[in-house]
Protein backbone atom coordinates (compact mmCIF):
# COMPACT_ATOMS: atom_id res chain seq x y z
CA UNK A 1 0.00 0.00 0.00
CA UNK A 2 1.50 3.04 -1.20
CA UNK A 3 0.18 4.74 1.92
CA UNK A 4 2.21 3.37 4.23
CA UNK A 5 5.67 3.72 1.81
CA UNK A 6 4.52 7.35 2.00
CA UNK A 7 4.14 7.48 5.71
CA UNK A 8 7.53 6.27 5.93
CA UNK A 9 9.16 8.73 3.74
CA UNK A 10 7.14 11.30 5.86
CA UNK A 11 9.13 9.98 8.62
CA UNK A 12 5.99 9.74 10.94
CA UNK A 13 5.95 7.42 13.70
CA UNK A 14 3.89 3.98 12.99
CA UNK A 15 3.16 2.73 16.58
CA UNK A 16 0.00 2.12 17.07
CA UNK A 17 -2.21 4.54 18.00
CA UNK A 18 -0.21 7.30 16.64
CA UNK A 19 0.02 7.18 12.37
CA UNK A 20 -3.28 4.66 12.45
CA UNK A 21 -5.84 4.79 15.34
CA UNK A 22 -8.26 2.41 15.94
CA UNK A 23 -11.92 2.48 18.29
CA UNK A 24 -11.33 2.84 21.53
CA UNK A 25 -7.84 3.93 20.87
CA UNK A 26 -5.59 6.13 23.58
CA UNK A 27 -3.36 8.18 20.38
CA UNK A 28 -1.21 9.00 22.89
CA UNK A 29 0.12 6.24 24.68
CA UNK A 30 2.14 2.86 23.02
CA UNK A 31 0.10 -0.05 23.02
CA UNK A 32 -2.76 1.32 24.48
CA UNK A 33 -4.40 1.83 21.42
CA UNK A 34 -5.05 -1.46 20.77
CA UNK A 35 -5.72 -4.02 24.35
CA UNK A 36 -8.09 -6.35 24.02
CA UNK A 37 -11.27 -5.26 25.31
CA UNK A 38 -12.16 -8.47 27.75
CA UNK A 39 -10.10 -11.22 26.60
CA UNK A 40 -8.18 -13.04 23.74
CA UNK A 41 -11.61 -13.50 21.71
CA UNK A 42 -11.84 -9.53 21.69
CA UNK A 43 -9.73 -7.20 20.29
CA UNK A 44 -8.84 -4.71 17.89
CA UNK A 45 -11.98 -4.24 15.83
CA UNK A 46 -13.41 -7.33 17.64
CA UNK A 47 -13.61 -9.46 14.18
CA UNK A 48 -14.19 -12.40 16.05
CA UNK A 49 -17.78 -12.37 15.96
CA UNK A 50 -17.41 -13.67 12.32
CA UNK A 51 -14.91 -16.25 13.46
CA UNK A 52 -17.29 -18.99 15.03
CA UNK A 53 -14.30 -20.51 16.21
CA UNK A 54 -14.04 -22.55 19.47
CA UNK A 55 -10.28 -23.92 20.96
CA UNK A 56 -9.69 -27.20 21.36
CA UNK A 57 -8.90 -28.67 24.31
CA UNK A 58 -4.91 -29.36 24.12
CA UNK A 59 -2.19 -28.43 25.64
CA UNK A 60 -1.27 -25.66 23.09
CA UNK A 61 1.67 -24.14 22.48
CA UNK A 62 3.74 -22.42 24.87
CA UNK A 63 5.54 -20.06 22.98
CA UNK A 64 3.42 -17.94 21.08
CA UNK A 65 4.19 -15.22 17.87
CA UNK A 66 1.60 -12.66 17.63
CA UNK A 67 1.16 -10.49 14.16
CA UNK A 68 -1.36 -7.35 14.15
CA UNK A 69 -2.29 -5.41 11.22
CA UNK A 70 -3.59 -2.29 13.45
CA UNK A 71 -6.46 -0.77 11.28
CA UNK A 72 -6.84 -3.72 9.27
CA UNK A 73 -9.86 -2.95 7.92
CA UNK A 74 -9.13 0.59 6.81
CA UNK A 75 -6.11 -1.06 5.33
CA UNK A 76 -7.43 -3.78 3.07
CA UNK A 77 -10.23 -1.02 1.63
CA UNK A 78 -7.24 1.77 0.77
CA UNK A 79 -5.37 -1.54 -0.77
CA UNK A 80 -8.94 -1.99 -3.11
CA UNK A 81 -9.17 2.19 -3.52
CA UNK A 82 -5.50 2.83 -3.83
CA UNK A 83 -6.31 6.75 -5.01
CA UNK A 84 -7.83 7.16 -1.33
CA UNK A 85 -4.79 6.56 0.14
CA UNK A 86 -3.50 10.17 0.31
CA UNK A 87 -6.56 11.58 0.99
CA UNK A 88 -8.69 11.80 4.52
CA UNK A 89 -10.53 8.71 4.55
CA UNK A 90 -12.74 7.30 7.77
CA UNK A 91 -14.44 3.91 7.91
CA UNK A 92 -17.84 3.89 9.42
CA UNK A 93 -18.74 1.14 12.53
CA UNK A 94 -20.75 -1.60 11.09
CA UNK A 95 -24.48 -2.62 12.51
CA UNK A 96 -25.50 1.00 12.99
CA UNK A 97 -28.62 2.42 11.32
CA UNK A 98 -29.23 6.35 12.86
CA UNK A 99 -26.04 8.28 14.53
CA UNK A 100 -23.35 6.67 12.68
CA UNK A 101 -19.96 6.70 13.91
CA UNK A 102 -16.55 6.53 12.71
CA UNK A 103 -14.62 3.23 13.12
CA UNK A 104 -11.19 3.53 12.02
CA UNK A 105 -9.51 6.64 10.45
CA UNK A 106 -6.83 7.11 8.42
CA UNK A 107 -3.33 9.19 9.25
CA UNK A 108 -4.21 12.14 7.27
CA UNK A 109 -7.95 12.08 8.76
CA UNK A 110 -6.28 11.67 12.46
CA UNK A 111 -4.42 14.66 12.09
CA UNK A 112 -7.28 16.74 11.17
CA UNK A 113 -8.90 15.69 14.56
CA UNK A 114 -10.87 12.47 13.42
CA UNK A 115 -11.39 10.12 15.92
CA UNK A 116 -13.16 7.11 16.35
CA UNK A 117 -16.25 6.72 17.80
CA UNK A 118 -16.82 10.48 16.62
CA UNK A 119 -20.42 11.23 15.49
CA UNK A 120 -20.08 11.35 11.61
CA UNK A 121 -21.26 15.18 11.64
CA UNK A 122 -18.25 15.92 14.24
CA UNK A 123 -16.29 14.15 12.04
CA UNK A 124 -17.00 16.23 8.54
CA UNK A 125 -16.97 19.33 10.71
CA UNK A 126 -13.54 18.93 11.90
CA UNK A 127 -12.37 17.44 8.08
CA UNK A 128 -14.61 18.91 5.31
CA UNK A 129 -12.47 16.45 2.38
CA UNK A 130 -13.30 13.68 4.28
CA UNK A 131 -14.16 10.09 2.46
CA UNK A 132 -16.06 7.91 4.46
CA UNK A 133 -16.50 4.37 3.70
CA UNK A 134 -19.37 2.16 4.36
CA UNK A 135 -17.68 -1.24 6.11
CA UNK A 136 -17.77 -4.54 4.16
CA UNK A 137 -17.63 -7.15 6.37
CA UNK A 138 -17.54 -10.03 3.54
CA UNK A 139 -14.59 -8.90 1.95
CA UNK A 140 -12.51 -8.15 5.52
CA UNK A 141 -13.49 -12.11 6.38
CA UNK A 142 -12.15 -13.35 3.06
CA UNK A 143 -9.33 -11.67 4.12
CA UNK A 144 -9.01 -13.40 7.25
CA UNK A 145 -10.20 -16.95 5.76
CA UNK A 146 -7.15 -16.19 3.75
CA UNK A 147 -4.58 -15.05 6.34
CA UNK A 148 -5.16 -18.06 8.55
CA UNK A 149 -5.30 -20.34 5.73
CA UNK A 150 -1.67 -19.78 4.89
CA UNK A 151 -0.24 -19.19 8.25
CA UNK A 152 -1.83 -22.60 8.97
CA UNK A 153 0.89 -24.02 6.37
CA UNK A 154 3.45 -23.03 8.37
CA UNK A 155 2.20 -24.77 12.05
CA UNK A 156 -1.34 -25.98 12.85
CA UNK A 157 -1.75 -24.02 15.87
CA UNK A 158 -3.28 -20.82 14.69
CA UNK A 159 -5.19 -19.02 17.10
CA UNK A 160 -7.12 -15.91 15.44
CA UNK A 161 -8.58 -13.16 17.81
CA UNK A 162 -9.98 -10.51 15.46
CA UNK A 163 -9.78 -9.53 12.40
CA UNK A 164 -5.85 -8.66 11.78
CA UNK A 165 -4.47 -10.05 14.90
CA UNK A 166 -3.54 -14.16 14.92
CA UNK A 167 -1.52 -15.84 17.20
CA UNK A 168 0.57 -18.47 16.09
CA UNK A 169 2.19 -21.79 18.35
CA UNK A 170 5.75 -21.85 18.06
CA UNK A 171 6.55 -24.56 19.67
CA UNK A 172 8.80 -27.34 17.99
CA UNK A 173 9.36 -24.59 14.68
CA UNK A 174 12.86 -24.09 15.82
CA UNK A 175 13.74 -27.35 13.96
CA UNK A 176 12.42 -26.64 11.12
CA UNK A 177 12.70 -22.96 10.48
CA UNK A 178 15.50 -21.73 12.76
CA UNK A 179 15.65 -19.17 15.36
CA UNK A 180 12.73 -16.92 16.13
CA UNK A 181 13.83 -14.23 13.61
CA UNK A 182 13.62 -16.35 10.72
CA UNK A 183 10.19 -18.20 11.53
CA UNK A 184 8.68 -14.63 11.85
CA UNK A 185 10.48 -14.23 8.65
CA UNK A 186 8.77 -17.01 7.22
CA UNK A 187 5.33 -15.75 8.63
CA UNK A 188 5.94 -12.85 7.10
CA UNK A 189 6.78 -13.98 3.64
CA UNK A 190 3.85 -16.51 4.02
CA UNK A 191 1.48 -13.21 4.03
CA UNK A 192 3.26 -11.74 1.68
CA UNK A 193 2.49 -14.84 -0.84
CA UNK A 194 -1.23 -13.62 -0.43
CA UNK A 195 -1.17 -9.78 0.75
CA UNK A 196 -0.50 -6.57 -1.25
CA UNK A 197 3.11 -5.80 0.19
CA UNK A 198 2.13 -2.66 1.59
CA UNK A 199 -0.33 -4.30 3.96
CA UNK A 200 2.38 -6.86 5.02
CA UNK A 201 4.47 -4.57 5.57
CA UNK A 202 2.24 -2.56 7.95
CA UNK A 203 2.39 -6.07 10.23
CA UNK A 204 3.75 -5.52 13.49
CA UNK A 205 5.64 -9.15 14.97
CA UNK A 206 6.11 -9.82 18.23
CA UNK A 207 7.06 -13.36 20.34
CA UNK A 208 7.25 -14.34 23.36
CA UNK A 209 6.30 -17.23 26.02
CA UNK A 210 2.28 -16.93 26.27
CA UNK A 211 -0.21 -14.64 24.21
CA UNK A 212 -0.31 -12.07 26.53
CA UNK A 213 3.55 -11.89 26.33
CA UNK A 214 3.83 -11.88 22.04
CA UNK A 215 0.77 -9.02 22.24
CA UNK A 216 2.46 -6.44 24.05
CA UNK A 217 5.83 -7.40 22.41
CA UNK A 218 3.77 -7.06 18.83
CA UNK A 219 2.18 -3.38 19.89
CA UNK A 220 5.45 -2.24 21.28
CA UNK A 221 7.01 -3.45 17.71
CA UNK A 222 7.74 -1.30 14.83
CA UNK A 223 6.87 -2.46 10.89
CA UNK A 224 10.13 -4.51 9.79
CA UNK A 225 11.17 -5.25 13.68
CA UNK A 226 9.94 -7.65 15.09
CA UNK A 227 10.22 -7.70 19.01
CA UNK A 228 11.23 -11.20 20.41
CA UNK A 229 11.25 -11.55 24.27
CA UNK A 230 13.23 -14.77 25.80
CA UNK A 231 11.67 -16.12 28.54
CA UNK A 232 13.75 -14.56 31.16
CA UNK A 233 13.63 -11.34 30.37
CA UNK A 234 9.76 -11.31 30.15
CA UNK A 235 8.69 -10.32 33.73
CA UNK A 236 11.01 -6.98 33.22
CA UNK A 237 9.79 -6.36 29.80
CA UNK A 238 6.36 -5.89 31.59
CA UNK A 239 7.61 -3.46 33.71
CA UNK A 240 6.73 -0.67 31.53
CA UNK A 241 3.69 -2.07 29.93
CA UNK A 242 0.94 0.50 30.60
CA UNK A 243 -2.11 -1.46 32.31
CA UNK A 244 -4.28 -0.72 29.59
CA UNK A 245 -2.88 -4.20 27.75
CA UNK A 246 -4.39 -6.51 30.41
CA UNK A 247 -7.12 -8.67 28.53
CA UNK A 248 -9.57 -7.63 31.49
CA UNK A 249 -12.90 -5.99 32.11
CA UNK A 250 -11.76 -2.02 30.96
CA UNK A 251 -13.49 -1.00 34.02
CA UNK A 252 -10.62 -2.47 35.49
CA UNK A 253 -8.18 -0.99 33.74
CA UNK A 254 -9.91 2.52 34.19
CA UNK A 255 -9.62 2.16 38.42
CA UNK A 256 -6.22 0.98 38.24
CA UNK A 257 -5.51 4.25 36.16
CA UNK A 258 -7.43 6.53 38.63
CA UNK A 259 -5.77 4.91 41.51
CA UNK A 260 -2.19 6.17 39.81
CA UNK A 261 -1.28 2.95 38.50
CA UNK A 262 -0.34 3.20 34.85
CA UNK A 263 2.18 -0.32 34.54
CA UNK A 264 2.36 -3.54 35.19
CA UNK A 265 5.37 -2.67 37.23
CA UNK A 266 3.72 -0.43 39.28
CA UNK A 267 0.68 -3.10 39.50
CA UNK A 268 3.65 -5.75 40.68
CA UNK A 269 4.19 -4.08 43.73
CA UNK A 270 0.99 -4.64 44.95
CA UNK A 271 -0.56 -7.13 47.31
CA UNK A 272 -2.12 -10.07 45.88
CA UNK A 273 -5.40 -9.79 48.45
CA UNK A 274 -5.65 -6.27 48.09
CA UNK A 275 -6.00 -6.55 44.08
CA UNK A 276 -8.62 -9.68 44.96
CA UNK A 277 -10.20 -8.00 47.09
CA UNK A 278 -10.99 -4.63 44.88
CA UNK A 279 -11.06 -6.65 41.79
CA UNK A 280 -11.97 -10.12 41.87
CA UNK A 281 -10.82 -12.26 39.70
CA UNK A 282 -9.82 -9.66 37.19
CA UNK A 283 -7.41 -8.37 39.84
CA UNK A 284 -5.88 -12.32 40.50
CA UNK A 285 -5.26 -12.53 36.55
CA UNK A 286 -3.96 -8.72 36.03
CA UNK A 287 -1.55 -9.39 38.88
CA UNK A 288 0.05 -13.13 37.52
CA UNK A 289 -0.18 -11.74 34.05
CA UNK A 290 2.21 -8.91 35.49
CA UNK A 291 4.27 -10.90 37.00
CA UNK A 292 4.67 -13.10 34.01
CA UNK A 293 3.44 -16.49 36.47
CA UNK A 294 0.49 -16.88 33.93
CA UNK A 295 1.46 -18.16 30.57
CA UNK A 296 -1.33 -19.15 27.80
CA UNK A 297 -0.73 -21.13 25.29
CA UNK A 298 -1.87 -21.08 21.51
CA UNK A 299 -4.44 -23.26 20.89
CA UNK A 300 -5.44 -24.73 17.84
CA UNK A 301 -8.93 -22.99 16.67
CA UNK A 302 -11.22 -25.38 15.13
CA UNK A 303 -13.78 -23.30 12.83
CA UNK A 304 -16.88 -25.45 12.50
CA UNK A 305 -18.17 -25.74 8.84
CA UNK A 306 -21.17 -23.37 8.55
CA UNK A 307 -24.17 -23.99 6.11
CA UNK A 308 -24.47 -21.12 3.89
CA UNK A 309 -27.35 -20.56 1.62
CA UNK A 310 -27.39 -17.47 -1.07
CA UNK A 311 -30.14 -15.95 -3.22
CA UNK A 312 -29.13 -13.63 -5.71
CA UNK A 313 -32.35 -10.84 -7.03
CA UNK A 314 -32.80 -10.15 -10.61
CA UNK A 315 -32.72 -6.67 -9.50
CA UNK A 316 -31.51 -4.98 -5.80
CA UNK A 317 -34.46 -5.26 -4.11
CA UNK A 318 -34.52 -2.52 -1.16
CA UNK A 319 -38.20 -3.42 0.38
CA UNK A 320 -37.86 -4.89 3.51
CA UNK A 321 -41.25 -7.29 2.73
CA UNK A 322 -38.87 -8.73 -0.16
CA UNK A 323 -36.21 -9.38 2.21
CA UNK A 324 -37.93 -10.85 4.76
CA UNK A 325 -39.82 -13.37 2.57
CA UNK A 326 -36.22 -13.98 0.92
CA UNK A 327 -34.89 -15.06 4.05
CA UNK A 328 -37.62 -17.13 5.27
CA UNK A 329 -36.80 -19.19 1.55
CA UNK A 330 -32.98 -19.04 2.63
CA UNK A 331 -33.80 -20.89 5.94
CA UNK A 332 -35.82 -23.69 4.52
CA UNK A 333 -33.08 -24.15 2.02
CA UNK A 334 -30.41 -24.43 4.90
CA UNK A 335 -32.65 -26.46 7.11
CA UNK A 336 -32.95 -29.11 4.72
CA UNK A 337 -29.40 -28.73 3.63
CA UNK A 338 -28.42 -32.69 4.27
CA UNK A 339 -24.91 -31.32 5.67
CA UNK A 340 -27.14 -30.18 8.46
CA UNK A 341 -27.51 -34.12 9.98
CA UNK A 342 -30.28 -33.35 11.94
CA UNK A 343 -29.01 -30.98 13.77
CA UNK A 344 -30.08 -27.95 15.82
CA UNK A 345 -29.05 -24.10 15.25
CA UNK A 346 -27.67 -21.79 17.72
CA UNK A 347 -25.75 -18.96 15.68
CA UNK A 348 -27.34 -17.73 12.70
CA UNK A 349 -25.88 -14.96 10.18
CA UNK A 350 -27.85 -13.08 7.75
CA UNK A 351 -25.15 -10.78 5.17
CA UNK A 352 -25.78 -8.83 1.99
CA UNK A 353 -24.17 -7.96 -1.25
CA UNK A 354 -25.34 -4.17 -1.81
CA UNK A 355 -26.04 -2.38 -4.95
CA UNK A 356 -22.71 -0.54 -5.80
CA UNK A 357 -20.47 -2.86 -3.88
CA UNK A 358 -20.14 -3.35 -0.16
CA UNK A 359 -21.94 -6.12 2.27
CA UNK A 360 -23.83 -5.67 5.16
CA UNK A 361 -24.36 -8.16 7.84
CA UNK A 362 -26.34 -9.28 10.73
CA UNK A 363 -25.59 -12.10 13.68
CA UNK A 364 -27.26 -13.38 16.23
CA UNK A 365 -27.41 -16.54 18.97
CA UNK A 366 -30.58 -18.18 19.34
CA UNK A 367 -31.92 -18.34 22.62
CA UNK A 368 -32.86 -21.79 22.40
CA UNK A 369 -31.52 -24.44 19.39
CA UNK A 370 -33.76 -24.97 17.24
CA UNK A 371 -34.16 -25.99 13.94
CA UNK A 372 -37.88 -24.29 12.85
CA UNK A 373 -37.34 -22.01 10.13
CA UNK A 374 -39.73 -19.09 11.78
CA UNK A 375 -37.52 -19.40 15.35
CA UNK A 376 -34.41 -18.73 13.04
CA UNK A 377 -36.13 -16.20 10.66
CA UNK A 378 -37.75 -14.39 13.66
CA UNK A 379 -34.50 -12.40 15.55
CA UNK A 380 -33.03 -11.62 11.76
CA UNK A 381 -35.90 -9.80 11.22
CA UNK A 382 -35.92 -7.98 14.33
CA UNK A 383 -31.87 -7.32 13.95
CA UNK A 384 -32.97 -6.23 10.16
CA UNK A 385 -35.40 -3.99 11.57
CA UNK A 386 -32.29 -2.18 13.75
CA UNK A 387 -30.05 -2.00 11.48
CA UNK A 388 -31.37 -2.32 7.76
CA UNK A 389 -29.17 -2.98 4.78
CA UNK A 390 -27.96 0.42 4.02
CA UNK A 391 -28.48 0.14 -0.07
CA UNK A 392 -30.18 -1.97 -2.32
CA UNK A 393 -29.83 -5.77 -2.17
CA UNK A 394 -28.50 -7.33 -5.04
CA UNK A 395 -27.21 -10.86 -3.07
CA UNK A 396 -29.13 -12.07 -0.02
CA UNK A 397 -26.84 -14.95 2.05
CA UNK A 398 -27.84 -16.39 4.89
CA UNK A 399 -25.37 -18.76 7.00
CA UNK A 400 -26.26 -21.30 9.86
CA UNK A 401 -22.94 -20.88 12.20
CA UNK A 402 -23.32 -23.25 14.72
CA UNK A 403 -25.22 -26.05 15.71
CA UNK A 404 -26.43 -27.88 18.80
CA UNK A 405 -27.78 -31.57 20.01
CA UNK A 406 -29.62 -32.80 17.51
CA UNK A 407 -33.27 -31.71 17.43
CA UNK A 408 -36.48 -33.07 17.90
CA UNK A 409 -35.88 -36.69 15.86
CA UNK A 410 -38.34 -37.95 13.35
CA UNK A 411 -40.60 -40.15 15.62
CA UNK A 412 -41.02 -43.98 14.63
CA UNK A 413 -44.20 -43.43 14.17
CA UNK A 414 -44.54 -40.28 12.14
CA UNK A 415 -46.87 -41.26 9.50
CA UNK A 416 -45.36 -38.39 7.47
CA UNK A 417 -42.50 -40.22 7.01
CA UNK A 418 -44.44 -43.50 5.32
CA UNK A 419 -45.36 -42.23 1.85
CA UNK A 420 -47.33 -40.75 -0.04
CA UNK A 421 -50.20 -42.87 0.19
CA UNK A 422 -49.98 -42.53 3.97
CA UNK A 423 -50.32 -38.91 3.59
CA UNK A 424 -52.86 -39.11 0.87
CA UNK A 425 -56.08 -36.72 2.45
CA UNK A 426 -54.30 -35.43 5.29
CA UNK A 427 -53.72 -31.61 5.46
CA UNK A 428 -50.29 -30.33 4.95
CA UNK A 429 -48.91 -27.47 6.62
CA UNK A 430 -48.03 -24.29 5.26
CA UNK A 431 -44.47 -24.90 3.62
CA UNK A 432 -44.59 -28.54 4.18
CA UNK A 433 -43.89 -30.75 1.09
CA UNK A 434 -45.33 -34.04 0.80
CA UNK A 435 -42.84 -36.70 1.05
CA UNK A 436 -44.49 -38.03 -2.32
CA UNK A 437 -43.02 -34.78 -4.07
CA UNK A 438 -39.85 -35.02 -2.45
CA UNK A 439 -39.00 -38.72 -3.36
CA UNK A 440 -39.91 -37.68 -7.11
CA UNK A 441 -37.32 -34.45 -7.11
CA UNK A 442 -34.55 -36.38 -5.19
CA UNK A 443 -35.37 -38.98 -8.37
CA UNK A 444 -35.06 -36.06 -10.88
CA UNK A 445 -32.58 -34.53 -8.83
CA UNK A 446 -30.53 -38.07 -9.31
CA UNK A 447 -31.39 -37.95 -13.33
CA UNK A 448 -30.42 -34.58 -13.57
CA UNK A 449 -28.05 -33.46 -11.12
CA UNK A 450 -30.21 -30.90 -9.92
CA UNK A 451 -33.75 -29.65 -9.58
CA UNK A 452 -35.41 -28.83 -12.45
CA UNK A 453 -38.31 -27.54 -10.42
CA UNK A 454 -39.52 -24.56 -9.70
CA UNK A 455 -41.98 -22.57 -7.79
CA UNK A 456 -43.40 -18.97 -8.19
CA UNK A 457 -42.65 -16.60 -5.06
CA UNK A 458 -43.72 -13.32 -4.47
CA UNK A 459 -40.14 -10.29 -4.59
CA UNK A 460 -42.14 -7.49 -4.58
CA UNK A 461 -45.99 -8.11 -5.22
CA UNK A 462 -46.66 -4.60 -4.80
CA UNK A 463 -44.04 -2.85 -7.18
CA UNK A 464 -45.14 -0.82 -10.12
CA UNK A 465 -43.11 -2.73 -12.54
CA UNK A 466 -44.70 -5.85 -13.58
CA UNK A 467 -41.65 -7.88 -13.31
CA UNK A 468 -40.58 -7.17 -10.45
CA UNK A 469 -43.54 -8.43 -8.83
CA UNK A 470 -43.13 -12.65 -8.79
CA UNK A 471 -40.24 -14.64 -9.43
CA UNK A 472 -39.59 -18.34 -9.82
CA UNK A 473 -37.19 -19.89 -7.54
CA UNK A 474 -35.88 -23.42 -7.81
CA UNK A 475 -37.62 -26.02 -5.95
CA UNK A 476 -35.17 -27.94 -3.82
CA UNK A 477 -37.31 -28.97 -0.64
CA UNK B 1 -22.43 -42.19 -8.29
CA UNK B 2 -23.28 -38.77 -8.11
CA UNK B 3 -24.11 -37.65 -11.43
CA UNK B 4 -22.05 -34.00 -12.73
CA UNK B 5 -24.43 -31.28 -12.94
CA UNK B 6 -25.65 -29.92 -16.62
CA UNK B 7 -25.78 -26.36 -15.32
CA UNK B 8 -22.48 -26.36 -12.81
CA UNK B 9 -23.07 -22.88 -12.30
CA UNK B 10 -26.22 -24.26 -10.71
CA UNK B 11 -27.11 -20.91 -8.06
CA UNK B 12 -29.98 -19.83 -6.45
CA UNK B 13 -31.41 -17.61 -8.59
CA UNK B 14 -34.60 -15.67 -9.19
CA UNK B 15 -35.80 -15.94 -12.54
CA UNK B 16 -38.56 -13.12 -12.46
CA UNK B 17 -41.72 -13.52 -13.86
CA UNK B 18 -43.67 -11.25 -16.35
CA UNK B 19 -40.83 -10.57 -18.70
CA UNK B 20 -41.36 -8.08 -21.50
CA UNK B 21 -41.59 -8.95 -25.18
CA UNK B 22 -40.19 -6.92 -27.87
CA UNK B 23 -43.44 -6.88 -30.12
CA UNK B 24 -43.51 -4.34 -33.62
CA UNK B 25 -45.94 -1.53 -33.11
CA UNK B 26 -47.33 0.64 -36.08
CA UNK B 27 -48.82 4.30 -34.68
CA UNK B 28 -50.94 7.30 -35.67
CA UNK B 29 -49.98 10.40 -36.16
CA UNK B 30 -51.00 10.85 -32.57
CA UNK B 31 -48.71 8.13 -31.58
CA UNK B 32 -51.30 5.49 -30.60
CA UNK B 33 -50.92 2.03 -31.43
CA UNK B 34 -52.64 1.06 -34.71
CA UNK B 35 -51.75 -2.44 -35.90
CA UNK B 36 -49.74 -5.15 -33.62
CA UNK B 37 -47.78 -8.24 -34.62
CA UNK B 38 -46.92 -10.23 -31.41
CA UNK B 39 -44.23 -12.48 -32.00
CA UNK B 40 -44.99 -15.54 -34.63
CA UNK B 41 -48.00 -13.96 -35.34
CA UNK B 42 -49.56 -11.78 -38.34
CA UNK B 43 -50.16 -8.30 -37.35
CA UNK B 44 -53.64 -7.18 -35.58
CA UNK B 45 -55.83 -3.96 -36.11
CA UNK B 46 -55.97 -2.01 -32.68
CA UNK B 47 -59.94 -1.79 -31.93
CA UNK B 48 -59.50 -0.07 -29.14
CA UNK B 49 -57.27 1.75 -26.40
CA UNK B 50 -59.17 0.40 -23.24
CA UNK B 51 -57.27 2.24 -20.34
CA UNK B 52 -53.46 3.66 -19.85
CA UNK B 53 -51.22 4.64 -17.49
CA UNK B 54 -47.82 6.39 -17.36
CA UNK B 55 -44.57 4.97 -14.87
CA UNK B 56 -41.41 6.84 -14.02
CA UNK B 57 -39.28 4.96 -11.80
CA UNK B 58 -35.80 4.96 -10.79
CA UNK B 59 -33.97 7.95 -11.72
CA UNK B 60 -31.37 7.14 -9.22
CA UNK B 61 -30.37 4.22 -10.73
CA UNK B 62 -31.36 3.25 -14.63
CA UNK B 63 -33.93 5.10 -15.32
CA UNK B 64 -37.66 3.41 -16.01
CA UNK B 65 -39.88 5.54 -18.27
CA UNK B 66 -43.02 3.58 -19.87
CA UNK B 67 -46.06 4.35 -21.04
CA UNK B 68 -48.84 1.44 -20.90
CA UNK B 69 -52.02 0.75 -22.69
CA UNK B 70 -54.15 -1.97 -22.58
CA UNK B 71 -55.81 -2.37 -25.88
CA UNK B 72 -58.26 -4.75 -27.36
CA UNK B 73 -56.91 -6.14 -30.93
CA UNK B 74 -59.54 -6.66 -33.52
CA UNK B 75 -60.03 -10.34 -32.96
CA UNK B 76 -61.14 -9.92 -29.27
CA UNK B 77 -57.90 -10.36 -27.59
CA UNK B 78 -56.89 -8.11 -24.63
CA UNK B 79 -53.40 -7.68 -24.10
CA UNK B 80 -51.09 -5.20 -22.25
CA UNK B 81 -48.56 -3.18 -24.42
CA UNK B 82 -46.06 -0.34 -23.59
CA UNK B 83 -43.88 2.20 -25.01
CA UNK B 84 -40.27 2.52 -23.28
CA UNK B 85 -40.19 6.33 -23.88
CA UNK B 86 -36.54 6.71 -23.51
CA UNK B 87 -35.92 4.06 -26.60
CA UNK B 88 -38.89 4.55 -28.11
CA UNK B 89 -39.85 0.46 -28.28
CA UNK B 90 -42.90 -1.26 -27.95
CA UNK B 91 -43.29 -4.23 -25.76
CA UNK B 92 -46.26 -6.70 -24.81
CA UNK B 93 -46.28 -7.94 -21.16
CA UNK B 94 -48.44 -9.75 -19.08
CA UNK B 95 -49.50 -7.15 -16.35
Amino acid sequence: MSGNRSSAQRGIPTHPGRGWAQDGANTDDWLTSAAPDTGWATGPGSGTAFLHARPRATAGSRRALCLWLPTFELRLELVRTPELDSTSVALLSPGESTRRTIWQVSERAHEAGVRPGQLVSQAISLCTSLTLLEPDPAHYDAAVDTMLEVLTELTPVVEPAGRGRVFLGTDGLDRLFGAPTRQVERALSALFRVFPAPLVASTRAGMAPGKFGAWVAAASARCGAPVIVPEERLEAFFARCPVGALPVDPLVVQRLERLGIRTLGELRRLPEPSLVAQFGEDGRNALAWATARRIDPVRPWHRPRPIRTSLTFGMPVGTVETLHGALDRLAERALSRPSRRGRSVTGVRLGAHLEGGGSWFVETALREPTSDRERIAAPLRAKMAIAPPPRAVETLLLELTSFGAPSAQTGLFDRKSEGGRATAGTALKNGEVPSSLRDAIKELKLRLGHSPLFRVVEVDPWSRIPERRHALLNFDP
Amino acid sequence: MKPPSRNPDHRPRLKPLGQPRAVDVRTDEHGEPVHVRLPGRTARRVAVVRERWRIDDEWWRQSISREYRIVVLDDGKVITLYEDLSEGTWFVQRA
